[in-house]
């Protein structure tokens, strides 16, 4: 049980933050964002979210169904295939007999759009608003996917990261003497490993999954944070609440996790933004230096990739969207933390006269 | 038995400057439901002696380095650290100097409360509330109920200090530990907080070791006196034997140097000429020696120990002073 209260001071300081109008719309932009994108398969989908055939309801965003099920067969008179959603929506309207609630874009960021006089990639049209990749797929489907994954990889990332971060600064801060001295020299060798290079070394060994690349770059995410909390604790603990703490008997655990802890968020809170953003573009470098995320999974590094290939130099709209995508996710979650720096700042509201 | 027996306590601490013997050998002994006066000037070693009890000394640089603890009979100095909490807020708990700072700031009264009585009774939530608001009641807090959602920030230093000492009773110690509890308050807040803690002590039978520099504080509320120079205790008495019958020379001045309402005061207050002793380099043969002014040539040689003069009155004097009349 660690119920984590927030003292009024901090309150205070998210008072402030709510004030400062730019990092609190950013803030509410993108939970918005990052809520839609939970409902992806919603959004972009080839598969119907409703269908109505023959008196039976089907739910099909998650399950499989194949053609014979509407009585679809395609060219070669194949029914085990999965049903042609938008195929059967026209159908339906213009036989009867139920109706096919769509997404708003009917497409998947798998599948192939080969319906084109030219190879793809395709320019933006009606069909794909954002166009399609060089294989054929729609980019605006790949984009929202991509997004999802990159802001919860960034996410999963962060809280591994700080997390771990946080208990290791608190220990050597907590602990001080050789602890303290041995962790610190670790930690000053580790960082200066080079960790693309490790990175990309791991990723000859193992295929990179989501987590697996949040274990590998949390092994070096976790030491930003360890230095400002390692000094927070040094200088809490030797406050008199947490004497006092101890002479009613509470553990050392309990000590540094539930008093010393809740009096050193600052720097946490103030750092954990920038940590998303850093996460974000990393997970982006990697996927463009293709050691990231395996393919097909959607990815923007991936998609800015493609979009740098030599023969897709004139397909702008294959830049243009990653990149703003990533420019206008960076720019929120930057807004976000500089407000979020700016509320906690003492040198904002201390005035002398 | 007594409840608390501290034999030749030695607490160091290793600065830059050398090793600072901040207890240097001090005995003394707690009976259950009395009242321990220990008095000195700052820097002396009370709060260090405290710290030392409760196994609270930071180490580094603090260390413990020799005597014993016994409390109930059991070495304090051979109990696991682990098994320390135990005794700590339970068995024994404390009162810190300074209220201001002795709550933690981002937790309300409520919550900090809860966390002793939930550790002391297994009591949590609606079931702990009754009781803290009980004991908030019982410190002389008005409105409670309201007060316990309120954060340390929000209450007078009086009030602190008065949720410091019901969470201290809180734990139903036998043995409160109060460092200058009523220093950093001012004259009628310390008269009251004074009152209480003898009145719970009467309800309780709790032992109070109670550490100022206040002769006046000393008076009212103690059974037994202990005093301390430079890291030392140099005499140990009841109340009233140490003020009537007081022998050491520094006792002797501490006392005159109070000064006493309607006296003439055209009279000079009797100051001890001098300055304490360094405690990295303690001088050899008895340590008020430079101050005092009954000195002899044997006492800048001889370290004076604490000998039974009378009952219960002990002294660290080569030359005791006679009693006044």
């Amino acid at each position: 049980m660690w119920k984590f209260q927030l003292d009024p001071v901090t309150a205070k300081r998210f008072q402030r933050f709510r004030r400062i109008k730019r990092g609190y719309i950013a803030l509410l932009v993108l939970a918005t964002l990052t809520g839609l994108s939970l409902f992806a398969d919603f959004i972009a989908n080839r598969r119907a979210i409703f269908v109505w055939h023959q008196g039976k309801a089907y739910f099909p965003t998650f399950t499989f169904h194949t053609m014979a099920e509407f009585g679809q067969k395609d060219e070669f008179g194949f029914d085990d295939l999965e049903a042609d959603y938008v195929t059967l929506k026209a159908t339906l309207k213009e036989k009867g007999g139920g109706f096919v609630v769509m997404p708003i874009v009917p497409h998947d960021p798998y599948e192939p759009d080969f319906n084109y006089p030219e190879p793809p990639p395709n320019p933006p049209d009606s069909r794909h608003l954002f166009g399609t990749d060089s294989q054929g797929r729609d980019v605006f489907a790949r984009l929202l996917y991509g997004f999802r994954i990159s802001i919860f990889f960034a996410l999963s990332l962060v809280l591994v990261g700080q997390t771990i971060g946080t208990t290791i600064g608190a220990l050597q801060g907590f602990l001080a003497g050789k602890f303290d001295l041995f962790s610190q020299r670790f930690i000053e060798i580790w960082s200066s490993l080079p960790f693309l290079y490790v990175v990309i070394v791991i990723s000859t060994f193992v295929r990179p999954s989501f987590w697996m690349l949040v274990v590998i770059l949390g092994m070096f995410q976790w030491i930003g944070i360890t230095f400002y909390m390692r000094t927070e604790v040094y200088r809490e603990k030797t406050r008199e609440y947490a004497l006092a703490a101890r002479s009613f008997g509470a553990s050392r655990r309990q000590l540094i996790f539930r008093h010393l802890l809740p009096n050193c968020i600052t720097p946490l809170v103030t750092f954990t933004p920038f940590a998303v953003v850093a996460a974000i573009s990393t997970l982006t470098g990697l996927d463009y230096l293709g050691f990231g995320l395996p393919a097909p999974t959607p990815s923007w590094g991936e998609m800015i990739d493609q979009a740098l290939q030599s023969e897709n130099r004139t397909k702008i709209w294959l830049a243009i969207a990653p990149f703003s995508a990533l420019l206008l996710t960076l720019f929120l979650v930057t807004l976000i933390g500089e407000s979020i720096r700016e509320a906690f700042d003492p040198k904002q509201y201390a005035r002398y006269e | 038995m007594p409840l608390l027996e501290v034999k030749n306590l030695r607490t160091v601490f290793d600065t830059d400057v050398g090793r600072v013997h901040a207890v240097d050998g001090v005995s003394f002994s707690i009976e259950k439901g009395r009242t321990l006066g220990m008095v000195g000037e700052s820097g002396c070693g009370k709060s260090v002696t405290a710290a030392s009890i409760m196994r609270l000394v930071p180490n580094p640089p603090g260390r413990i380095i020799g005597g014993e603890i016994l409390w109930k009979g059991r070495n304090i100095l051979d109990i696991p650290s682990k098994e320390m909490p135990e005794l700590r807020g339970k068995e024994i708990s404390m009162i810190f100097q300074d209220p201001m700072t002795s709550l933690n700031p981002v937790f309300t009264v409520r919550k900090q409360m809860e966390e002793v009585v939930s550790r002391r009774k297994g009591l949590k939530g609606k079931a702990a509330d009754q009781t803290i608001i009980d004991m908030l009641q019982t410190v002389g807090i008005a409105d409670p109920s309201r007060r316990v959602d309120n954060y340390p920030h929000e209450l007078s230093g009086g009030m602190k200090q008065r949720v410091m000492i019901a969470m201290a009773l809180l734990a139903e110690p036998d043995l409160l530990i109060a460092d200058e509890p009523t220093t950093a308050l001012d004259v009628t807040v310390q008269a009251q907080i004074l009152h209480l803690m003898k009145d719970l002590q009467k309800r309780l039978g709790t032992a109070i070791l109670l550490i100022t520099h206040n002769m006046g504080v000393v008076a009212e509320t103690c059974d037994d006196v202990v005093v301390m120079y430079a890291g030392r205790a140099i005499e140990s008495a009841p109340i009233d034997e140490l003020f009537a019958a007081n022998r050491h020379p520094y006792t002797r001045g501490l006392l005159q140097s109070i000064p006493i309402p309607g006296s003439n005061k055209r009279d000079a207050l009797a100051t001890i000429e001098g300055v304490v002793p360094s405690l990295i380099t303690p001088p050899k043969g008895c340590r008020f020696a430079d101050r005092c002014f009954a000195r002899q040539a044997r006492c800048t040689t001889d370290d004076p120990t604490l000998t039974t003069i009378g009952t219960g009155h002990q002294v660290a004097c080569h030359f005791p002073l006679e009693v006044a009349r």
